[in-house]
């Protein structure tokens, strides 16, 4: 009987012993292993699907890297009274090389850039019929982070010789290991450009163009086109970025995008909050829905919200009495144009398009497309204001309707720089108004040169 | 013809058949007369020996030759009494810290004078009846080398248990907790910031003892799992004799150890008007004010809007009529009560230990409370001669009424922020301040000046966490030849948590839904363990002792956690998820991991004097690459017991004399469970499913080593009335598993990587006195000291640490590394800082800036104290005793993250401030070391040396004051014993620290780099309750 016992004790326990081995290779379920991930056209399409969510991270196009520059770049039209101080450093022009915002945002624009550059190493095994448009918004998605990051890390295009100054290191290859080839360096203002230029181009060529009725929520070529402009105007190059907006302008109109009938209507909220579709106004948005996504302008700007920002009496006293703009605030400091918690975050709005055309025809003396002075006033007339004479049309007045109609959407500095304003005391080329490189990455990657002073 | 007996865990007695004499007598306790049963009676020079009666006699057969009887017994000094009769009675000392106790170590048990390691151990008396959640707090300052720090004062919280030094700058540094041989499920389950501990399941009171392995050759049988130490908790037997009922009940009440102090309305308005004039001077120098006068005007008008706003309309500030002390709402003097029963017994076969055990425990923070059901059976069967089983099972359910991290503002401390010109009551709606505003029928929007946490309590909201949990074992034990014995064990812990939680309406403000936020989430945590040894234990030629085990093991985890969210709810009286018309959120996960070990130790020891143990454990875990999966953790101890030596046998002075050394390796794979792969994870975007890399997959992950070593002293002198052990130890951890910040640019933020050292040495001494024992008065002490130094030597050249702590080279880990703060410029009240930047000659630049960015990181200061310390002392005379406890910290200190908030210069708005403030600079020539209040003027509120403070802390600890019924009223009442007591845990605190408690790490913040972090942390709990203990 004993031995019995002992025979299946021995028995029991030699059975554990040898069955146990093969379960250490315990494989992941939540995640899976990266060998995994890409086997299939659909893993590509969802890779991309992907870098879209880091895109519309609150870091970057959420809304903070927009919510940065405004702040940066305000002289006395925005009161900050809110707890976090990685924006009091900002709106005070005294950022620290430590601020969290800062190094958030440049490790999302990163993330996201290994997202896509992910997604165009394997555009090799997507189907034919996606594979022009996987390219397409996968470059998009690449050239408008670039195109965000030397703007705000490094001098501005006109600011000395963007051949010579810094920019940001472009890394344009997926990582699969670190090695000392991942400390990288910064490539020249004029390289980033170059390359967000091309990329934008690629995509302008290669993503669908999609009708306002089929609720494309993806990059379409209008927005490529449109980000392109905007570049181009970045550098003060108006003839190319009038091309750009034109041909943006013609898919738009092509293709059954409008400006809304009023102001309120390009922003719509809902009480309660719900996720709301792009209005036919909207060029490319970032998606918020109650499950993914987050509006961080909403966050900040919202009374509903933290409202931390509020509009100074200085910034409303800019809008023309009986300008629809003017009266788009609540208890007479809030911007209501974030009220949607769940709103979509926009990134580019019809109305810009028409401004910056506007513009450039105005520099160059041309009317492609459409006179500066009917683009104007029809941003005016929607808002209830008068028309402009033609000859009365100076460029301050198309510079202030930008100003006004796109005001707290992300253009105050970046149209400070190009434009050679005074930000407060500041001279438009002080380098108080330009992001530091982040601390942390200075830390790790000591081939990163900081910017001048800090 | 021999027969075995296994009693008392190991204790090997043979008696024989055969004798010539038989002597006769009693056993008693010297001090109190009460018989002592179960002690173990042998004639000296030989194997032979009885144990006594239940009524303490005995009855021993010996040759005539024989003419000394030894007599031990646990918790008794060991005594020789020569044979002068057939009749003796015999009188023993209680011994503080007996060597002949049992001690609990890794796969089996060995005596306190063979050990070779260094373990402490914490025994019952010791832990019994702590009024407190989870039995760490009981073992605070009782055991050298063991830290012992509550994050802070909310229930169930964290307890950080760091065995001599931090040993880990990424991967755990917490050690294993094994449950009588089966490791349990420790550790933070929580899925709200606000850290848990799985270890508050446990009753303290059916522990029996806490044996804490603290060198590396104690510790390595467990391997990879042992390089941060490992605790063994057994719980209570039963014993063969008389069935016992004991019943224990203690009730009291809790209130905060400390306070800070904020300013009271006069001086806030006073204040912050101040900082108006500060922002205006400001104004001017920005260019956003033409003039000083129209910056002051503006500025003022603003300041006494926003007074008026916070006064809830009224212009009651200006006469301070509204004084809200916001700090006493969030604390309460809270109750505490607890009821447990227990019954042990059993015969020669069948041994039971039964116990139930209920604590209701409020918070001293508002509606902070924690209830706890327990349940435990110990059973074990003699079911041949030669076979036994047994089981040891827990059920265990504890409902904790949770709080906010302390990062929320409706964490209740937070409430500290709101403006003391604010009443309580707002009086135009008669509601608690923010409740509603009338304007809207909605929740104030910006009234108070942040969320009110009030408003987060009570019916408004809640966050339930419910724990059931059964844990246990079941075992066999097998006599194979009377030397050789079989173990197999199979324990289990099923842990399922629920957290139910519900914000309401009221917390729109905060949680930034209006109509209700709901949310339910599950974790099941499982695991499970077999263990099974072979123990070889046998004497050669009455000299060489042989002790020997080899067995495997094999442990499997696996956690599942869902979680669902919904908003959108009727009312308030609907708080479930069922009620949420918008459903905002499924998922679940799960991960898991498997551990196979082998492993093996030899004990030899030679004549009692010589002791030599080797051992080795080979642990394979499934979180490593297939490349590096298993590693083999050596070890192995020496002692020499120099009191058996000739030449130092019958010393009067020396009772007993040990010298030791030991060398091991131990391991950590305290890491995620699939940090070597590359991973992709799910994104989802505008309702499409899409998926981004999430990490960086490392092919050479593999173990983090540490080697350990140690040498010691441990002797008894003086008729063993004075006990110490002295250590010193140095233990030295390479390829340490690092999350190392790699470009950012990359794409990624860290990666798992096995570089870098980091070592820990230093010493501590036990020692335990029984300073005096006569028959009505007896004093013991005991007192305990380590010191500790810790030093990261190489991190591959990195910082790491996201905030103010950082792991640096050279540094201690988690030291404070931020600007040094250098005061006020008394010319115009800006902060400023010494540079600190390095000259040309090598030097630092010690002049100031105002500039933050032109001045440099340095260490400001060190989490890591210099040494811990506690001393007890008992003193019992007659029917009455006293046990103090004091413990102490020294040497570290406190970064208050909080005071770019409540001590800021006004630069975050309209917070409280902390009274330190009123020093602020205010007119050229001040001289200060509080920069000028400037209202949203970030004046020296970046981290610096300003927020550090000194956090040295002494605590009385625990004091009991009990009395004993005497033993004849006791018997008339028939009933065994009956205690009262009055204890009292935190009764006192010295310290400099200026904040709530010293003895704080933010929950929200807690890791191993991140350590003495104050953020609105609440305080600990000063307890004082009074209770009984009957024994029938």
């Amino acid at each position: 009987m004993k031995k019995q016992i002992l025979y299946i004790l021995f028995g029991f326990t030699a059975l554990t012993f040898f069955s146990c081995n093969k379960h250490l290779d315990t494989k992941p379920t939540s995640s899976i292993d990266v060998n995994d991930a890409f086997k299939t056209s659909g893993d590509v399409t969802g890779a991309l699907v992907g870098a879209y969510a880091d895109l519309g991270d609150d870091d970057l196009y959420g809304g903070q890297i927009f919510i940065g520059a405004d702040l940066l770049g305000d002289s006395d039209q925005l009161n900050w009274s809110g707890t976090y101080e990685q924006f009091t450093q900002a709106h005070n022009k005294a950022l620290t090389v430590s601020n969290s915002f800062v190094a958030g945002t440049w490790l999302q624009a990163y993330k996201t850039i290994n997202d896509v550059n992910n997604v165009l190493a394997h555009l090799d095994i997507v189907v034919d019929a996606d594979k022009d448009r996987v390219e397409g918004e996968a470059k998009f998605i690449r050239g408008s982070i670039y195109f965000d990051l030397v703007r705000m890390y490094a001098k501005a295009w006109n600011d000395g010789d963007p051949a010579n100054n810094p920019g940001v290191p472009l890394v344009l290859t997926p990582t699969t290991l670190i090695s000392d080839s991942s400390k990288v360096s910064r490539n020249t203002v004029a390289e980033v450009y170059a390359q967000v230029i091309s990329d934008l181009k690629t995509a302008a060529s290669k993503c669908y163009m999609a009708t306002y009725d089929e609720h494309y929520i993806f990059a379409t070529s209008m927005a490529a086109y449109a980000m392109l402009a905007r570049v181009y105007l970045q550098q003060q190059d108006y003839a190319n970025a009038l091309q750009a907006e034109n041909s943006a302008i013609k898919l738009a109109e092509e293709n059954g995008y409008h400006l809304m009938a009023t102001y309120t209507a390009a922003f719509p909220s809902a009480d309660p909050p719900a996720a709301i579709p792009n209005t036919p106004e909207d060029i490319f948005d970032i998606e918020v829905t109650a499950t993914s996504g987050l509006n961080a302008f909403n966050e900040y700007y919202s009374e509903n919200q933290r409202g931390d920002i509020q509009i100074t009496d200085a910034g409303l006293a800019l809008y023309e009495p009986g300008d629809d703009r003017g009266s788009f605030f609540g208890d007479g400091e809030y911007t209501l144009k974030f009220e949607n918690y769940y709103g979509n975050v926009r990134i580019i709005r019809l109305a810009e398009l028409y401004l910056t055309r506007a513009e450039c025809n105005f520099r160059l003396g041309s009317a492609v497309g459409a006179k500066p002075v009917d683009d104007i006033n029809m941003i005016r007339e929607r808002v209830n204001l008068s028309d402009y004479n033609s000859d009365d049309l100076t460029l301050d007045d198309i510079l202030r309707e930008r100003g006004l109609e796109l005001d707290y959407e992300g253009f105050t500095l970046h149209d400070e720089k190009r434009l050679e304003l005074n930000v407060g005391i500041l001279p438009w080329n002080s380098p108080k108004l330009i992001y530091p490189i982040p601390q942390r990455e200075i830390y790790a990657n000591p081939n990163l040169t900081q910017n001048e002073g800090y | 013809m021999r027969k075995t007996l296994l009693q008392f865990f190991a204790l090997l007695i043979t008696m024989q058949s055969f004798a010539q004499n038989t002597i006769t007598g009693k056993i008693t306790d010297e001090q109190t007369g009460a018989p002592i049963a179960g002690a173990t009676v042998i004639v000296k020079g030989e194997k032979t020996g009885v144990f006594s009666q239940t009524d303490g006699s005995f009855s021993i057969k010996t040759n005539a030759s024989s003419n000394t009887l030894l007599v031990t017994s646990i918790g008794y000094a060991d005594k020789e009494v020569p044979i002068n009769g057939s009749v003796i009675n015999i009188t023993l000392t209680q011994a503080s810290k007996s060597l002949s106790d049992v001690v609990v170590v890794g796969y089996g048990t060995s005596i306190r004078k063979d050990i070779t390691g260094s373990v402490s151990q914490v025994n019952a008396k010791n832990i019994t009846n702590t009024p407190a959640t989870s039995f760490e707090t009981a073992i605070q300052g009782r055991a050298a080398g063991v830290f012992v720090e509550q994050q802070n004062g909310k229930l169930g919280q964290a307890i950080n248990v760091t065995i001599r030094g931090g040993s880990s700058v990424t991967a755990g540094n917490q050690p294993l907790y094994v449950v009588d041989g089966i490791p349990v499920t420790a550790g933070d389950l929580s899925s709200n910031g606000s850290s848990t501990n799985s270890l508050s399941d446990i009753n303290m009171n059916d522990i029996a003892s806490i044996e804490i392995l603290k060198d590396a050759s104690s510790a390595a049988i467990y391997g990879s799992r042992a390089s941060n130490g490992v605790v063994l908790i057994t719980t209570k037997k039963g014993k063969a004799g008389t069935s016992k009922i004991e019943f224990n009940y203690f009730t009291g009440v809790q209130n905060p150890t400390g306070r800070r102090e904020f300013l009271d309305s006069k001086e806030y308005v006073d204040y912050f008007t101040q900082a108006a004039l500060g922002a205006a001077t400001q104004d001017v120098i920005y260019g956003y004010e033409p003039n000083i006068n129209s910056a002051k005007r503006d500025e003022l008008d603003y300041v006494h809007s926003r007074f008026t706003r916070y006064s809830a309309g009224t212009e009651d500030w200006k006469t301070g009529k509204i004084n809200t002390n916001w700090q006493d709402q969030a604390f309460q003097t809270a109750p505490i009560s607890q009821y447990d029963l227990n019954v042990s017994g059993g015969t020669d076969k069948t041994k039971i230990f039964v116990s139930g055990q209920y604590l209701d425990q409020d918070g001293i923070i508002i509606a902070n409370k924690f209830k706890r059901y327990s349940a435990r059976l110990n059973i074990e069967q003699q079911i041949r001669s030669w076979l036994s089983l047994g089981a040891n099972m827990n059920f265990a359910r504890s409902k904790n009424y949770r709080l906010s991290d302390d990062d929320q503002f409706s964490s209740p401390l937070q409430i500290v922020a709101l403006s003391p010109i604010t009443p309580l009551i707002d009086p135009r709606t008669g509601l608690i301040s923010g409740a509603l505003d009338p304007s809207t029928g909605a929740p104030n929007t910006n009234y108070p000046l942040y969320f009110n946490p009030l408003l987060a309590y009570g019916n408004n909201a809640y966050y339930n966490t419910l724990v059931n949990r059964t844990f246990g074992d079941v075992y066999l034990n097998a006599t194979i030849l009377p030397e050789l014995t079989f173990r197999s064990e199979f324990g289990m812990d099923q842990l399922n948590q629920t957290e139910d939680s519900y914000f309401g309406k009221l917390t729109a403000r905060d949680v930034g839904v209006p109509d209700g936020d709901g949310s339910y989430a599950t974790t099941q945590a499982l695991h499970y363990t077999t263990n099974n040894y072979f123990n070889y234990k046998k004497t050669f030629a009455n000299v060489h002792d042989i002790d020997a085990v080899l067995g495997m093991s094999y442990e499997q985890e696996n956690f599942d956690f869902s979680e669902a969210d919904a908003q959108e709810f009727p009312s308030d009286a609907f708080k479930k998820l069922n009620a949420g018309a918008v459903k905002t959120g499924a998922t679940s996960s799960s991960t898991g991991d498997v551990l196979l070990s082998y492993f093996a130790r030899v004990n030899y020891k030679y004549d009692e004097k010589y002791i030599l143990a080797l051992s080795d454990r080979i642990d394979g875990s499934s979180r490593f690459g297939v490349n590096n999966r298993y590693g083999s953790f050596p070890a192995v101890s020496a002692g020499w017991v120099l009191s058996e030596e000739k030449f130092l046998q019958n010393n009067r002075f020396l009772s007993f004399l040990k010298l030791k050394a030991s060398f091991g390796e131990t391991g950590n794979n305290e890491i995620s469970d699939f940090a070597a792969r590359g991973l992709n994870t799910s994104a989802a975007y505008g309702g499409h499913a899409g998926q981004i890399p999430s990490q960086l997959p490392n092919p050479n992950l593999k173990w983090e080593t540490t080697l350990g070593s140690d040498f010691g002293i441990e002797g008894s002198i003086l008729n063993n009335r004075i006990d110490f052990d002295i250590d010193y130890y140095t233990r030295k951890t390479k390829d340490l598993l690092l999350n190392v910040q790699v470009p950012g640019t990359s794409g990624f933020e860290s990666q798992l990587q096995n570089i870098g050292n980091l070592n820990n040495k230093g010493f501590e001494i036990e020692i335990n006195s029984t300073n005096i024992s006569t028959k009505d008065v007896r004093w013991t002490s005991s007192f305990n000291f380590s010191r500790n130094k810790n030093k990261v030597t190489n991190l591959g050249g990195q910082v790491l640490g996201s905030d103010v702590n950082k792991a640096i080279e050279g540094q201690p880990l988690g030291v404070f590394y931020a600007r040094e703060f250098a005061g006020a410029d008394p010319a115009n009240g800006d902060a400023l800082y010494y540079k600190n930047t390095v000259k040309s000659d090598g030097t630092l630049d010690r002049t100031t800036t105002n500039d933050y960015n032109q001045a440099n990181d340095i260490v400001i200061g060190d989490p890591n104290p210099d040494f811990i310390y506690g001393l007890g002392n008992t003193l019992t005379y007659k029917d009455f005793d006293i046990d103090i406890l004091l413990q102490g910290v020294y040497g570290n200190q406190i970064y208050n993250g909080g005071g770019e908030f409540m001590s800021a210069s006004g630069s975050n708005g309209f917070d409280n401030q902390t009274i330190d403030q009123l020093a602020a600079w205010k007119k050229p020539g001040d001289i200060t070391m509080v920069p000028e209040a400037r209202l949203f003027y970030p004046n020296g509120t970046d981290p610096s040396s300003r927020y550090i403070s000194n956090g040295s802390y002494m605590r009385v600890k625990s004091v009991t004051l009990g009395y004993n019924l005497p033993k004849e009223v006791v018997s008339r009442l028939k009933i065994d014993h009956l205690r009262v007591y009055v204890k009292a845990e935190n009764l006192l605190t010295i310290t400099n620290y200026k904040g709530w408690d010293p003895e704080v790490t933010a929950d929200f913040y807690n890791d191993n780099i991140n350590k003495g972090y104050d953020f609105y942390s609440a305080p600990q709990f000063q307890t004082i309750t009074i209770g009984a203990s009957i024994g029938l």
